[in-house]
């Protein structure tokens, strides 16, 4: 471990009051030292003045006399002292006396001089002047004086300091020792901190930290107590978690992640998925309570089935789906007797609820492959249960993984011709059987593909239904088929489905669309009845908001789902299109002759005109006119083109 | 021979009036009137706004006081500094407390020393001595010429209400108190006299 580097604390006090102390020293001292040059030199500048102010009257008075002896003598005296290193007495006419001292060259650096006028005696006059070269010398050693003195000031500080330093030092030398100390603790062992007797901060620190070791121990000891406590509540609730999230809540048995962690876990396997059929049923029926005994129950049972096999695993996925996972997988023909002896042997099973006696079946669908084997498994049971199978094993035959590529093909060929505004309307006209004058064309959906072959709606419109793009569809044939008829004088029918009646934002849209383009009165929704509407109220208050508009209301494949004419009473609809598998053999098949003479007969009585679809020959063409359809719509008359130029045969 | 010839001109000078150093009476009449000036008080002497240097002396020595007013005017040309100034020539019988004078000069005299001296003080003016050994008699300054020049002052003699010179006046000129200090100078005028005379008598 890499050692931790110390910042002594004594060491930072004395530097820091050293370093303090120097800087305030160092102000002084400059300060000082400023002033006292300045005071030192202006003594010197004083007393040269002073000297040459006291000789000037009797320079004056000699000078006056003319006592050149006098005034020599008295230069004499003045060069004998030792600062004065020059003295020059001139009169405007001369110089009276120059004398230089021998001191002169060696003190001359740094001397200044002194001028005096020397003014007649008794008077205001001048006669002259007086000049004095005053030496630095006596400035030069106070300033050296005072600087030595400075130093020896420093020096001392300097060495107050070392032993100041080195005192701090001692004081605080416990605390390294205690902290040296203390790197050795540890609750379960308490250590003797030897500096408690001390009487000072020292003691305190000592005697308080044996007293929290004290603490510290206890408060440990009761930690650990608790600690010890928690880790058992962690591994016991870690466990019930674990349980959770790898069972299921209401059977208790393995769920669905506790298979795929299984499947995982074990190489070669083979998984059977079982799933209950109309369960649903079972719960709007009975209630959910029933339903999940019922589920708690046939797990029981399955799990009673399955006890003489080890290698089974049952698993409860979700619901009413479950899973039997072979650990060890069984000979083919082994796994599908299995499964279908189960099929059986659940079809035996009888639950009872109050005086009810409830039976079930189950659809299995199995995978006798360990990559994927839970996909595989489930797209096995879905198929199974496409072609109402009780059992199917997956195999590569069934072609389902391409099917699965296939249909997101589709997505994307959508996408891209939604984004290349490559789904387009084609129109197919409508006559009138009386006149056979068009009256109308209904709008069918297309996609050009990038090759520019046109796309029947067959294809694709499951799978825009499943993608969520069957909305983006409707709306794009609204726009299309609103903005192409809004200046023809020609009624046109859209195809809209209960969902797209269901969706709310779908409504608005073509609420706004057929106000835009202004085609209230021009158009007709064609609503498939062939899908089952179930959700009357809903599309009665449709209906009854876009004939409030103006529109009209078709049903389209009339006659091909469980159709309730009370209801349809109810919608107040203007045409019925019938179903073309009722016309498709109209002129051959005489029960759909019935049946779409009674259709025609309740049309005409409530004032609904009827529309005979995939007209495809002139003998139903006939036959059509004949049961009295109001209009026809067929290929034998006109397919649907992009455009209305018709060309009728 | 050569000294009997010196001895009796020494005698015929005496018998003719007293015998004054050229010298000496030039350097006087150098600096004396410069000492008036150096007076504070001296606009309470001045007479019609001039200075009247009086000069003193005997009969026998008029033409003496003549040469020393001509070494005057020669020098100072009519004016000490500020003021005109005017020599008044009065012999020592003649001099009275009614003679003009801002300043007193006196040549020597054996009997009238004393009163200048008397007048002087009683007009406050300021008096100079040919002869340093009038001092001891009351006049106020001399002058000799020893090895520089040297102005002699007795302070006895001073009358401080009337006259107040610069101070440094008094820092350069020798006091004479005693009659030692006078005699002390005169055996030094003696001896600078005698030095004279021989230098004289060795032209």
């Amino acid at each position: 471990m890499k050692r931790r580097k110390i910042n002594s604390l004594s060491t930072k006090i004395v530097f820091l009051i050293a370093l303090v102390s120097l800087f305030i020293t160092f102000i002084v001292f400059s300060v000082f030292e400023k002033i006292n040059r300045e005071a030192f030199h202006q003594i010197e500048i004083e007393k040269a003045d002073i000297i040459a102010k006291t000789i000037e009257p009797l320079i004056a008075l000699n000078i006056y006399l003319d006592m050149q002896e006098n005034v020599n003598q008295i230069v004499l005296q003045l060069i004998e002292n030792p600062n004065i290193l020059s003295v020059k007495i001139q009169t405007p006419d001369k110089v009276v006396n120059e004398t230089i001292s021998k001191r002169y060259k060696e003190n001359v650096d740094g001397s200044f001089v002194v001028e005096n006028i020397i003014f007649r005696p008794n008077s205001k006059q001048e006669i002259g002047t007086l000049s004095l070269v005053y030496s630095n010398k006596r400035y030069k050693e106070l300033i050296s004086k005072h600087t030595n003195l400075t130093l020896i000031l420093l020096s001392g500080l300097g060495i107050i300091f070392i032993f100041f330093s080195l005192y701090i030092k001692k004081l605080l030398s416990p605390l390294r020792a205690i902290s040296k100390l203390l790197k050795e603790y540890s609750p379960e062992q308490n250590i003797e901190i030897p500096f408690a007797s001390q009487n000072n901060e020292i003691g305190l620190i000592s005697s308080t930290l044996n007293d929290m070791q004290q603490k510290i121990s206890e408060y440990a000891k009761r930690q650990k107590d608790i600690n010890h406590y928690l880790e058992e509540k962690v591994t016991e609730k870690t466990s019930q978690l674990r349980h959770q999230l790898y069972s299921n809540s209401l059977t208790n048995l393995p769920n669905r992640l506790s298979l795929l962690k299984d499947i995982a876990f074990f190489n070669d396997t083979a998984l059977l998925i079982i799933n209950i059929d109309d369960f649903k049923e079972i719960n709007d029926f009975f209630g959910h309570f029933v339903g999940d005994t019922i589920l708690i129950k046939f797990s029981s049972r399955l799990m009673v089935m399955l006890e003489q096999d080890k290698n089974i695993v049952v698993h409860h996925l979700f619901g009413d789906e479950f899973a039997l996972l072979f650990t060890q997988k069984p000979p083919l023909q082994d796994f599908i007797k299995i499964a279908q002896k189960l099929i059986s042997d659940i079809e035996k099973i009888i639950f009872f609820h109050e005086n009810n006696e409830i039976g079930i079946r189950v659809t299995i669908g199995g995978a006798y492959q360990v990559d994927g084997g839970l996909e595989k498994a489930d797209i096995a049971l879905k198929s199974a249960k496409k072609h109402q199978k009780s059992f199917l094993l997956y195999d590569e035959k069934l072609h389902i993984e391409e099917q699965y590529k296939e249909n997101m093909e589709w997505v994307k060929k959508l996408k891209k011709a939604i984004d290349q505004d490559k789904i387009v309307p084609f129109f197919q006209p409508i006559f009138d059987n009386s006149t056979d004058k068009i009256v109308s064309y209904e709008c069918l959906i297309r996609l050009i593909d990038s090759n520019n072959n046109i796309i029947s709606p067959s294809l694709f419109l499951n799978i825009a239904k499943k993608s969520r793009l069957y909305s983006i569809l409707t709306k794009i044939m609204i726009e299309k088929s609103c903005s192409y008829f809004e200046h023809l004088d020609y009624d046109f029918s859209v195809n809209l489905s209960v969902e797209d009646i269901l969706d709310k934002d779908i409504v608005d849209y073509i609420k706004s669309k057929i106000k835009i383009h202004n085609v209230e009165n021009k158009i007709i929704f064609e609503i498939l009845e062939s899908e089952g509407i179930e959700n009357y109220e809903e599309v009665s208050i449709f209906i009854q908001e876009m004939k409030e508009l103006g529109c009209r209301i078709a049903i389209d494949d009339f006659g091909s789902g469980y159709s309730n004419f009370e209801h349809l009473l109810k919608l107040n609809i203007d045409y019925i299109k019938i179903d073309g598998t009722l016309i498709k053999n109209l002129d051959k098949d005489k029960n759909a002759q019935i049946i779409v003479e009674i259709i025609v007969d309740f049309a005409k009585r409530l004032n609904i005109l009827t529309v005979a679809e995939f007209v495809h020959s002139r003998e139903i063409f006939e036959k059509v006119k004949e049961l009295h359809v109001d209009r026809t719509q067929g290929f034998f008359l006109a397919e649907p083109q992009q455009n209305i130029d018709f060309e009728v045969k | 021979m050569k000294k009997a010839v010196i001895l009796l001109f020494i005698l015929v000078s005496f018998s003719y009036g007293y015998t004054y150093n050229k010298l000496l009476l030039k350097a006087q009449a150098s600096i004396f009137p410069k000492i008036i000036m150096l007076d504070k008080k001296l606009e309470g002497k001045l007479v019609e706004g001039k200075i009247i240097y009086t000069i003193v002396y005997e009969k026998n020595d008029y033409e003496t006081a003549l040469e020393i007013e001509k070494f005057i005017d020669e020098k100072y040309n009519g004016r000490f500094n500020d003021y005109a100034y005017k020599i008044n020539l009065v012999e020592f019988a003649d001099l009275s407390q009614e003679t003009q004078a801002s300043a007193i000069y006196s040549l020597n005299s054996e009997n009238y020393i004393k009163k200048v001296a008397e007048i002087a003080e009683q007009k406050g003016v300021v008096t100079f001595s040919y002869d340093i050994d009038n001092l001891k008699n009351g006049l106020l300054f001399s002058l000799m010429l020893e090895k520089s020049t040297v102005l002699y002052f007795n302070k006895k003699n001073l009358h401080p209400y009337n006259i107040n010179f610069v101070d440094s006046l008094y820092q350069i000129v020798k006091f004479v108190e005693s009659k030692n200090d006078i005699q002390k100078n005169l055996y030094n005028k003696t001896l600078w006299f005698k030095n004279q005379n021989t230098a004289i008598a060795g032209l």
